[in-house]
């Protein structure tokens, strides 16, 4: 028997602890940096000025040639396939790959543009070997520039037009020619492209250096030999210039070495000769005329680099980009800021590009070969920072928490901040217990001290019934029943809050003062039946005066007719500036203390009653009131049972997960207005477990959610036992 | 325990000069739901003396006793008939609070029973109810109380330590500290010294003569030479009925009944 409880309890500690295993098993990978490991490089031994690319699966490099010939490699160097589109005798001058859309453009001599699709056919053999082959296709030439050579060339497809654009020299000063083609799709399905005006973008005399032109075809970034870095946007009627900026402005001397547009186009990252790396964003920013504008803002600087910057790659799956320098390469996340991983240099840096799927790291070097990477770095955007850190997310117009995990977007970029559902756990918390603290102990003290015990048989049992009503019933109340009614008569309620203790206490400091010959009627223990009617009647007055109140004290203008209306949740939003929700934290305090106070009641109810009776008879004869025994006598003794009665309710609001979930909006905001919601750590596991994808960061960051609430329960729950047995020590009884 | 009247010692009474019927019992009875407790007791208590209550378990003294100080009016489905006036006035008056009635009458426990407070707090906690705050009276009364409960040079150092770390016979003197230092008139013991060792109840049964002089004191007990060494008086309960009360000389060397000689001289109880 002995040893059978042995193995229950050891099983009890064992089933503990792999729970917490499992929990950290799952978080771990968040914290862990990327892994990458160098592959066999590519003898491809490609000429300078050609481009070099390679396929989804890595399997199958390619270089193009000036003459537009494509040539196709197998990852052991061989030559499997070479084709040649038909440029008509012009030369590639400048080449650029669209890897998201399998295209390459090519800038020709006379200033068009031929786009490439790179076709690949997968093939399986009899033996299920699987190959992959490479169809190419010329799509077609875009005239677009004068007839000169192109220096440089983008091809931009938004949802319903392509923007080419080159950059030429002309007596020695850069320009940028733009041509947008217009696609519409007739009846039958067959798409008519009509070429609208070509356009000249420049700054001036001033040489272009180079230029960033967003996937939205609708910006274009050119960064000028002096560094400055003009925006032009096309809000529908052509390109202008709308901003300029200098990255470099307080680092004389410098010179931008690097530039690039992270995943969603909305962040450039510009690498200098200096190894400084500088962050800039489109977030709305408020103009000097009040307006606000998205406009390009400093976001921060980055760490600084091992070296002089070359190059830049952008990840296509995530925020994370290359940046090369003479001597490094570091991968790095834009969010976060964190560097995911520093590898060597390499020699003679040409081009470096990150694989569509984020496994491959690719290098073209001085010898025209390629050198590649293996790359696993499931969680770019994890980390400490992003879990409990402000971060600056694109778009915003500064750093803040955020919990954003899922959107229609594929653009979104997750949030994962869980500083505002622990804030929301706290919050939750508090309003529950708001209103069940004082309800339960001070029910618990009376019950236990005043109360007959034939009454007291029936209360408690109904307490414990009330303890062990399902939170999902609670919750659908809360949410169905409880959350509109509170809507509807807010001040109603607010008032019975407000009226229904005052008139008790009240009617407990007149009794006192009550002739004897009045109070002897009224045995003792029975006090509260003669407080029943005084309750009733004080909830009935204040229920009945609330639309009086609300008309004297909540009376403002209705924002849509501009009529003095008497509405509470107007007026709080027109007085305070903040929210309202009809499912709120006052709805949640309801509820959910509805759920804590049977527990409360119960172990603290035990607790009191377990005072020795000879400690309360000797308090009594030596003439206190029974009000002062318990203050001085009975609380003080009980007080360590007290407490882990107020712990363990504080416990069960903590991880309460279904009221929350029902009674609330789950809004993962951070404000303590008590009317709008919350979203609590279980809340959120509870909601967005079922939508994470096994794996994810999603679904890793919920199981970190789950980490934190034990986290927290442990602390807590630690912390109360301590509290518990000090108290216990310093108020033992013999 | 089996004691010959004559093997005890019995001291003599002193004269008082306070009332003899300081309280007086008047054909009281009392229940506890249907069960009879106390059945038609007729009894004066003088002021200024002990008296001792005496009689086997379930003889109805210590319910007697609680109801002196309307102790009995906590417990459930109780109801008494006839009176008992202190002083010339009945506790059960109407106007009588009981709280300002337990003021006046005193009561130590059979079991010690301190507050899981400090000595100094556990004395001075009649006075904390009665809204004292004055440290310079507070002071004073602890001081003055502990000397009378003869433990003031014990614990004079450690006032502010727990009641709780006090020995037994400490700790029933503290009892009586904390009892007295509300300056009752009357002083109810409920079997003091039941829980003590013999040196610690010799100590209290000094107390009681020295108390005596200032307080009416009741005393509960279950030992005959106790009874025999401190009180002046003695009644004797049998079942719930007083069979004898008179002064302690004489219920001990010559008892009137038959069922009070058989008692005391152990023949049962």
């Amino acid at each position: 028997m002995g040893r059978l409880i042995h193995v229950g309890g050891i099983s009890v500690i064992v089933a503990v602890l792999g729970m917490l295993v499992f929990l950290v098993a799952e978080v771990l990978p968040l914290f862990s940096s990327a892994k990458v490991n160098p592959l066999p490089a590519v003898h491809l031994a490609a000429p300078v000025g050609s481009l070099v690319g390679v396929d989804e699966y890595g399997e199958l490099p390619h270089v193009c040639l000036a003459d537009g010939t494509l040539n196709f490699y197998h990852v052991d160097g061989k030559l499997m396939k070479t084709w040649k589109a038909d440029l008509g005798g012009r030369k590639v001058t400048a080449s650029r790959r669209d890897d998201r859309a399998g295209i390459i453009a090519l800038g020709l001599s006379d200033g068009s543009i031929a786009e490439v699709r790179l076709g690949y056919r997968t093939k399986f053999d009899s033996a299920n070997q699987r190959t992959v082959e490479a169809d190419p296709s010329l799509l077609g030439i875009q005239a677009v520039g004068k007839a000169s050579a192109v220096d440089s060339v983008w091809v931009v497809r938004a949802p319903g037009s392509r923007l080419y654009v080159v950059r030429q020299t002309e007596a020695g000063v850069s320009r940028l020619v733009g041509v947008r083609v217009t696609e519409r799709k007739g009846l039958g399905g067959k798409v008519r492209n009509t070429p609208g005006e070509p356009f000249t973008l420049g700054i001036g005399d001033v040489a272009i250096d180079s230029e960033l032109v967003a996937n939205t075809a609708d910006m274009v970034l050119a960064i000028s030999k002096t560094n400055e870095v003009v925006v032009f946007s096309d809000t529908g009627d052509g390109f202008k210039k709308v901003q300029s900026f200098h990255p470099l402005a307080d680092l004389p001397g410098a010179k931008i070495t690097s530039a690039g547009l992270v995943a969603g186009d909305v962040t450039a990252v510009f690498g200098s000769n200096q190894g400084t790396e500088h962050i800039w964003s489109l977030y709305p920013q408020k103009q000097s005329d009040g307006r606000m504008l998205r406009r390009w803002g400093h976001i921060r600087d980055g760490k600084p680099l091992a070296g002089a910057a070359l190059g830049f790659a952008a990840a296509t799956a995530n925020k994370s980009y290359l940046l090369v320098t003479d001597q490094s390469m570091e991968l790095r996340h834009l969010t976060t800021g964190s560097q995911r991983w520093e590898g060597p240099a390499v020699n003679g840096f040409r081009q470096a590009f990150l694989s569509r799927n984020h496994d491959m790291l690719s290098v073209v070097d001085g010898q025209g070969d390629l050198q590649r990477w293996s790359l696993v770095d499931h969680h770019p955007e994890a980390g400490w920072e992003a879990f409990f850190g402000k971060v600056w997310y694109e778009g915003a117009t500064g750093p803040e928490y955020v919990w954003q995990s899922s959107s229609g977007n594929d653009e979104f970029e997750p949030k994962f901040s869980l500083v505002p559902l622990i804030y929301g756990t706290f919050k939750g918390t508090l309003f529950a217990m708001l209103f069940a603290l004082p309800i339960a102990l001070l029910s618990a003290i009376y019950v236990s001290q005043f109360l007959k015990p034939n009454v007291k048989s029936v209360i408690k049992p109904m307490m414990e019934i009330m303890a062990s009503l399902p939170s999902v019933v609670l919750g659908f109340i809360g949410g169905l029943w409880l959350a509109p009614l509170v809507d509807g008569h807010l001040v109603g309620l607010l008032a019975c809050v407000l009226a229904l203790p005052t008139a008790g206490l009240l009617f407990g400091a007149t009794w006192a003062r009550f002739p004897l010959s009045v109070r002897r009627h009224i045995p003792p223990g029975r006090e509260f039946l003669a407080l029943i009617p005084i309750v009733v009647l004080a909830g009935w007055l204040a229920w009945t005066s609330a639309p009086a109140i609300e008309s004297a004290l909540f009376t403002v203008a209705d924002p849509g007719t501009g009529l003095p209306v008497a509405d509470f949740r107007e007026w709080w939003r027109q007085a305070t500036g903040l929210t309202y929700d009809a499912r709120n934290s006052v709805v949640v305090g309801f509820v959910m203390g509805f759920a804590v106070i049977p527990v409360i009641f119960t172990i603290a109810e035990d607790a009191l009653s377990n005072v020795p009776t000879s400690l309360v008879s000797g308090s009594l004869a030596l003439g206190a009131s029974r009000w002062q025994t318990v203050w001085r006598v009975i609380m003080p003794t009980a007080l360590a049972g007290v407490f882990s009665a107020v712990m363990i309710g504080f416990g069960r609001a903590v991880g309460e997960t279904m009221i929350v979930v029902m009674a609330t909006g789950n809004t993962p905001v951070m404000e303590m207005n008590p009317f709008n919601g919350m979203r609590t750590l279980s809340a959120n596991i509870a909601v967005e477990l079922p939508e994470a994808p096994l794996g994810h960061t999603h679904y890793r960051a919920l199981f970190l959610g789950a980490c934190c609430l034990f986290l927290l329960t442990f602390i807590l729950n630690t912390a109360a036992e301590l509290l518990r047995q000090r108290l216990r020590e310093r108020y033992k009884v013999v | 325990m089996t004691v010959t009247p004559s093997r005890i010692q019995v001291k003599s009474s002193t004269p008082s000069d306070g009332r003899t019927d300081y309280i007086h019992i008047k054909d009281y009875g009392f229940w506890y739901g249907e069960k009879k407790a106390l059945d038609a007791i007729t009894l004066t208590i003088p002021e200024r003396q002990v008296t001792a209550f005496i009689g086997p378990s379930g003889c109805g003294k210590s319910t007697l006793l609680r109801n002196l100080n309307r102790m009995n009016d906590l417990v459930d489905h109780v109801r008494h008939e006839g009176d008992i006036t202190v002083d010339g006035r009945s506790i059960y008056d109407p106007t009588v609070e009981v709280i300002s009635l337990r003021r006046r009458i005193g009561m130590v426990f059979q079991k010690s029973n301190p507050f899981p407070k400090s000595i100094y707090e556990n004395v001075v906690y009649s006075l904390r109810i009665a809204g004292v705050s004055d440290r310079s009276v507070l002071d004073e009364v602890c001081e003055s109380s502990l000397r009378r409960a003869a433990l003031w040079t014990e614990v004079k150092d450690r006032l502010q330590d727990s009641a709780l770390g006090l020995s037994g016979g400490q700790m029933q003197r503290l009892c009586i500290a904390r009892a007295i230092a509300n300056r009752p008139e009357i002083l109810l013991m409920d079997e003091p010294c039941s829980a003590l060792d013999p040196i610690a109840t010799g100590k209290i049964e000094e107390l009681i003569h020295e108390l005596k002089t200032q307080f009416t004191i009741v005393i509960v007990t279950h030992s005959m030479q106790q009874a025999a060494r401190v009180s002046d008086r003695t009644a004797f309960f049998y079942l719930g009925k007083l069979i004898e009360t008179d002064l302690t000389e004489k219920i001990f060397m010559n008892p009137a009944q038959a069922q009070t000689e058989a008692y005391i001289s152990g023949r049962f109880g």
